[in-house]
């Protein structure tokens, strides 16, 4: 048996041959480390830097101010301002007068003397008319008077002053001509023209098509807001009572068992599961009306339930064992024991999950197609608690809209959709790492 | 009356019920406490309770039932002669229930009384026209049978929301009654109040039973109503996916499954060897600080929806991949690739990996890394021999559940990987997955009761297995791993 | 205290391995070990001894720099193996550990095997050229460890599966395998029950022959069955050094002697 002598004089001084090359391996493997989490956070400044570049340009949007002189007379034949009477002029007669008052702009100033009419129109969002009947409509005593009133840019203006579109695309496009495009670049030079903050993008419904500048989120936002109360008002109570029973209650047997692998498994099914489920069960079993916020949160809230259960049990377990004792010792009942001083112990870490789990149900795309949501809807849903039963929409269904439509000037929109959609999941998991900070108790 | 405002009412005589229950419960005893067996809070609580739970229980099951006994019987009215070519009881269904609600509106607005209803016949009145003047566009002239099913539909509607408002306030007074009369100073109402909670309890942790039941049920039925219309064996065995309108469609699974594996694999290769060196760094090496911004930073990948990153493969990724790697290499000219769907869907899954194995080596015991460095050990050959050793089937089951997620992302494919269903190994081409497939074929416009509609609930069920098999052995995996070191 | 043997064993070499000289270790800002000075001689088993708290184990691993694993821990004064300063910014602490083994207090054998346990440090040192020669050491080292017997038919079984005492031996052999000069033991047997320990002190008293054994331990004892020479910590401080003997039956420091005769502990 021989003991291994080791090379001569080990002086500490000196790294031999092998220490350098396993320190060398050391250096290797840490970089390799860093690499990694660069690559990670690189992602995230890739991704997010890629959605809010193409995305900013949604939320800036480009109109004329125009002095329109609501003429009386065509507006209101019979003169007698009645809205029933008002309203059988369409917008093909709003339209006519935008255009005039575009084209008296242009006359006066002499900027595109020999472009038509209907060329100067084409300058127009065809979705701005109908705006303007609204405003009139509603407030009749306008009529006569002359108004300076924002008008929406057509979809190709637009893109050409957020770089979309160029002269040289405009000469291969059948609805915009680089020479509309000057007179465009003289429009704004005379400061008739600008790009203002689009208010409509986060209040109209969405539009068609053809219409891009005048998408909204309005109705998608709107649906959102249902389905995330509906989710909150079903999946936090069922979610906290049953983490509560298989907590606090539960015998330990095989039943208890199955039910915990079987909320672990549930929370790892794939969305589009729920959507299935949803289409099948809700809607064609139950009938209830397809693309409705209602059938929306009850698949959403099945699919939040176990991302609640995990976290609330995790909170119900951080209470120590000693509270309960003492609790009991003083003679509460076993219920009272929970509700009186462990579950009020445990709300910051219930809330926290539940405000998670939201966010996720907010961001959820796949499950909502399924059951309908993918559909076009212009109308907003009603006031609930009957509007639960509307078609409506979602956020992240509308960018996926807006992503399978043909015009570039609906990625703008998609991306602009995100950016709202971001900064709804980002003031919510403020919301849940303030409370968790503030809230948070070591035991 | 509505629905809502019906579990309005019950809600307020539960509420009512509270207060009653206490008071009664106070007078019993002329306001001596010490008489009482629980406190009066308890008492009321048991009026509520008892007011609102099965009134409340009672009308979601009827809400639930109701369209389908009415639907069942309604259908069955129609002749199937009456049928119009080209289409099916479902639409003739959603015909019926138009039809009804357009002579709701019809009455509503006095164009039609109850009493020429009842005379009315579709082979005598113009129901269409009529129909379209109060805004209820029918795409044809409306059958007679059809048209007695509306008014029978109608009929029974309203005599099932009637039914619904005397039930469930029958319900809520019956429980109300019994309950306040059962309170007597020695009644144990906090028992019977805590043991009706716990069942409630118990009901809400069955919801999680219930989901998994509801999807196996979806699944399996419309599973094998799929394969009574298309064979087994094509579907299993074969290796074309070509849905078509007419029918005589092919729906072999192959392509999809080998797809969205493909896809998988990519997303595994990115976020594994990114994921796990992360949590290596970030567990092992990185200081506080460092730690402390870097973690939360890689956990937001995993909280953005995944609608960004479809947006993101879609506009970012893929004409980036397509203009600088595929189209000089000759791989390609789409978009749209397994390459591009992967590499996003692997930056998602980065933080799935990172998270869960982050903790997984935390929870390794400094004594195993003291004895390690004790020895002389450098730090990396401790993680590379002790700890990942160590930390191995926690890791493997974060690798699972990472496929698992992978296996079931739906819109990072369905924007980023394309809807060609093919077998090739060119990773620069578009492919399609499970997922996209269930999607497009769920939001198309064609018949439900056609196969190709159909094909995707065997689809879901074939991914749902999938997953559930993954995900279990994942959980058993790191459950195993947490009690060895508890 | 019959069971104590207090050993009148002298001390066989002069050789010092390790020179301390005003060592101060901060944890953050409090000082956890105050100007402490000794000599700890070749083949010689040396104890430290003192009540919890006192800093006997911060001390014992200032010598193999295992505190370079703690962030907020730092180190000030001189402590020299060998007349080599360890703490010289050129000692690379892999090599340091190669020559001073560490045994901790609770038994902790890696999730491997007892072969892979006792060559993990030939193999990550590169002491041997193949596997006879591993095979070689990994035999001497469970010999050395008094474990050879017991495990020789199961060497390929997990390391984890063996009783605590086992274990701990395990872990010495697993330390003895690098063949280091010096083997730092913290509390090695305060984990395990009283055969074990038996076997494990036995074991101690054989290792000195071939290296110097620096243990720390609670029980005084333990200390006065196992050392040659003791090292009473306090506070921080290194109240008193010297033979076993003396230390034990005439301690000169009335600290000592309150803590031997149990006065404070």
């Amino acid at each position: 048996m021989t003991m291994v002598e080791t090379s001569a004089p080990r002086s500490l001084y000196t790294a031999d041959a092998r220490t350098k090359a396993r320190n060398a391996a050391e250096k290797r493997f840490r970089i390799y480390g860093i690499t990694a989490v660069v690559i990670g956070l690189l992602a995230l400044v890739v991704l997010l830097s890629s959605v809010l570049g193409s995305g900013l340009g949604a939320f800036r949007q480009t109109v004329l101010s125009l002095p329109i002189t609501l003429d009386a007379k065509a507006l209101d034949p019979k003169g007698n301002r009645d809205p029933a009477e008002m309203a059988k002029a369409t917008t093909v007669t709003y339209a006519k007068l935008i255009t005039k008052a575009l084209e008296a702009v242009v006359i006066e100033q002499n900027l595109a003397p020999e472009m038509s009419t209907k060329n100067i129109g084409a300058l127009i969002s065809k979705e701005a008319p109908a705006g303007l009947r609204d405003m009139v409509l509603a407030d009749p005593d306008l009529l006569g008077t002359t108004i300076t009133y924002d008008v929406l840019a057509s979809g190709r203006v637009d893109g050409f002053f957020k770089g979309r579109v160029t002269m040289e695309s405009a000469a291969l496009d059948s609805n915009i001509t680089p020479e509309q495009l000057q007179l465009a670049e003289k429009l704004r030079d005379a400061g008739l023209l600008k790009l203002a903050f689009n208010t409509g993008f986060l209040t109209n419904p969405d539009a068609s098509e053809l219409r891009p500048e005048s998408a909204g989120l309005g109705v998608a936002i709107l649906g959102s807001i249902y389905m995330m109360v509906l989710v909150l008002c079903l999946a936090l109570p069922i979610g906290v009572a049953a983490s509560i029973y298989l907590e606090e209650f539960a015998p330990k047997n095989r039943f208890t068992d199955l039910i915990e692998v079987n909320v672990a498994n549930l929370a790892a099914v794939p969305s589009i599961v729920y959507g299935i489920l949803g289409l099948a069960a809700f809607i064609n079993f139950a009938g209830m009306p397809q693309s409705s916020p209602l059938v929306g949160a009850l698949v959403l809230t099945l699919m939040t339930l176990p991302r609640i259960i995990i976290p609330t049990r995790a909170a119900l377990n951080a209470v120590p064992p000693s509270i309960r004792e003492a609790a009991l010792g003083v003679g509460a009942s076993k219920t009272q024991t929970i509700f009186h001083h462990v579950l009020p112990l445990a709300v910051p870490g219930i809330l926290t999950g539940a405000i998670i789990g939201l966010a996720q149900a907010l961001g959820e795309t796949a499950p909502l197609l399924l059951i309908g949501m993918v559909a076009f809807v212009k109308d907003y849903p009603g006031a609930p608690p009957e509007g639960i039963l509307d078609p409506a929409s979602a956020i992240p269904v509308q960018i996926y809209n807006w992503t399978q439509r043909a015009d570039p000037a609906f990625v703008e929109r998609a991306s602009g959709a995100i950016i709202v959609l971001l900064v709804f999941l980002l003031v919510m998991n403020s919301l849940a790492v303030i409370l968790r900070r503030k809230f948070e108790r070591r035991w | 009356m509505t629905p809502g405002l019906l579990a309005l009412i019950v809600l307020a005589l539960a509420c009512g019920g509270f207060f009653l229950g206490r008071f009664r419960a106070l007078q019993l005893v002329g306001k001596d406490l010490r008489l009482l067996h629980s406190l009066p809070g308890y008492y009321g609580q048991t009026v509520a309770l008892f007011t609102a739970v099965p009134a409340l229980a009672l009308m979601a099951a009827w809400l639930l039932a109701q369209p389908v006994v009415i639907d069942s019987r309604i259908s069955a009215m129609i002749p199937a002669a009456d049928l119009p070519q080209g289409s099916s009881r479902n639409l003739v269904m959603a015909d019926v229930r138009r039809i009804a609600g357009g002579i709701d509106l019809m009455l509503a607005d006095g164009s039609l009384t109850e009493a020429d209803l009842r005379d009315m016949r579709a082979d005598f009145s113009d129901i269409r026209s009529r129909m379209a003047d109060v805004g209820v566009a029918l795409g044809a002239n409306v059958q007679p049978s059809v048209f007695e099913a509306a008014k029978d539909w109608r009929a029974l509607t309203g005599f099932g929301r009637l039914a619904l408002t005397a039930l469930t306030l029958a319900a809520s007074l019956g429980g109300f009654a019994f309950a306040i009369l059962r309170i007597r100073p020695e009644f144990r109402a906090r028992n019977v109040s805590e043991t009706f909670l716990r069942w409630l309890l118990i009901a809400a942790s069955l919801v999680a039973i219930g989901t998994t039941i509801g999807i196996v049920l979806s699944l399996v039925f419309q599973t094998v109503h799929f394969f009574q219309l298309y064979p087994f064996r094509d579907f299993f065995f074969s290796l074309s996916w070509n849905p078509k309108f007419g029918g005589g469609s092919d729906l072999s699974i192959w392509p999809l499954v080998w797809g969205t594996l493909y896809v998988s694999f990519i997303a595994l290769a990115v976020a594994v060897p990114v994921g796990l060196f992360a949590a290596i760094y970030l567990a092992e090496y990185a200081s506080k600080q460092v730690r402390s911004i870097a973690k939360p930073l890689l956990e937001v990948l995993a909280g953005i929806p995944t609608i960004v990153y479809g947006l993101f493969a879609l506009i970012t990724v893929g004409p980036l991949l397509r203009d600088w790697v595929a189209q000089p290499l000759g791989l390609g000219s789409s978009s749209s690739s397994v390459m591009t769907a992967g590499l996003v869907m692997g930056v998602m899954i980065i933080p799935f990996v990172s998270s869960l194995s982050d903790d997984i080596i935390n929870a390794v015991p400094q004594s195993l890394r003291d004895g390690s460095f004790a020895m002389g050990a450098t730090h990396s050959e401790t993680v590379k021999q002790v700890i990942l050793p160590a930390a191995l089937p926690g890791i493997v089951g974060a690798v699972l559940l990472a496929a698992s997620r992978a296996i079931g992302e739906t819109m990072i494919v369905v924007l980023g990987a394309g809807a060609a269903a093919k077998l090739s190994m060119n990773p620069f081409e578009a492919m399609t997955t499970v997922t996209v497939k269930i999607v497009s074929q769920l939001t198309g416009d064609t018949e439900f009761a056609s196969p190709e509609t159909l094909v995707a609930f065997a689809l879901g069920l074939t991914l749902f297995i999938f997953t559930l098999v993954l995900n279990v052995l994942a959980l058993v995996i790191v459950r195993k791993y947490r009690e060895q070191y508890e | 205290m019959n069971n104590m043997r207090l050993t009148e064993r002298a001390v066989t070499t002069d050789v010092t391995k390790f020179t301390a000289r005003k060592v101060q270790v901060y944890y953050g800002a409090s000082h956890a070990i105050k100007d402490v000075d000794i000599d700890i001689l070749d083949k010689t088993v040396t104890a430290f001894i003192g009540p919890s708290g006192c800093g006997k184990s911060t001390f014992l691993r200032c010598l193999n720099r295992m505190n370079d694993t703690i962030d907020i821990c730092r180190v000030e004064g001189a402590i020299q193996l060998d007349g080599e300063d360890i703490y010289d910014k050129k000692v690379d602490p892999v090599q340091l550990r190669a020559r001073v083994g560490m045994v901790f207090q609770k038994p902790n054998p890696f999730p491997k095997s007892i072969y892979d346990n006792v060559a993990y440090g030939p193999k990550i040192h590169g002491l041997v050229r193949n596997k006879t020669e591993l095979d070689e050491v990994v035999e001497s080292a469970l010999r050395k460890a008094a474990l050879w017997n017991e495990v020789k038919d199961r060497l390929a079984a997990p390391g984890t599966g063996l009783s605590g005492g086992q274990q701990q031996r395990l872990c010495i052999a697993r330390a003895v395998a690098t063949s280091p000069e010096v083997l730092l033991m913290d509390e090695p047997c305060s984990a395990l029950d009283p055969i074990a320990t038996a076997q494990v002190e036995e074991l101690i008293d054989e290792l000195r022959s071939n290296f110097s054994v620096v243990i720390v331990t609670h029980s005084m004892q333990q200390a006065a069955r196992v050392s040659q020479r003791t090292a009473f910590f306090h506070l921080g401080n290194l109240v008193e050094f010297g033979e076993t003997g003396q230390i034990f039956t005439n301690p000169r420091d009335p600290r000592t002697e309150s803590y031997i005769t149990g006065r404070i502990g």
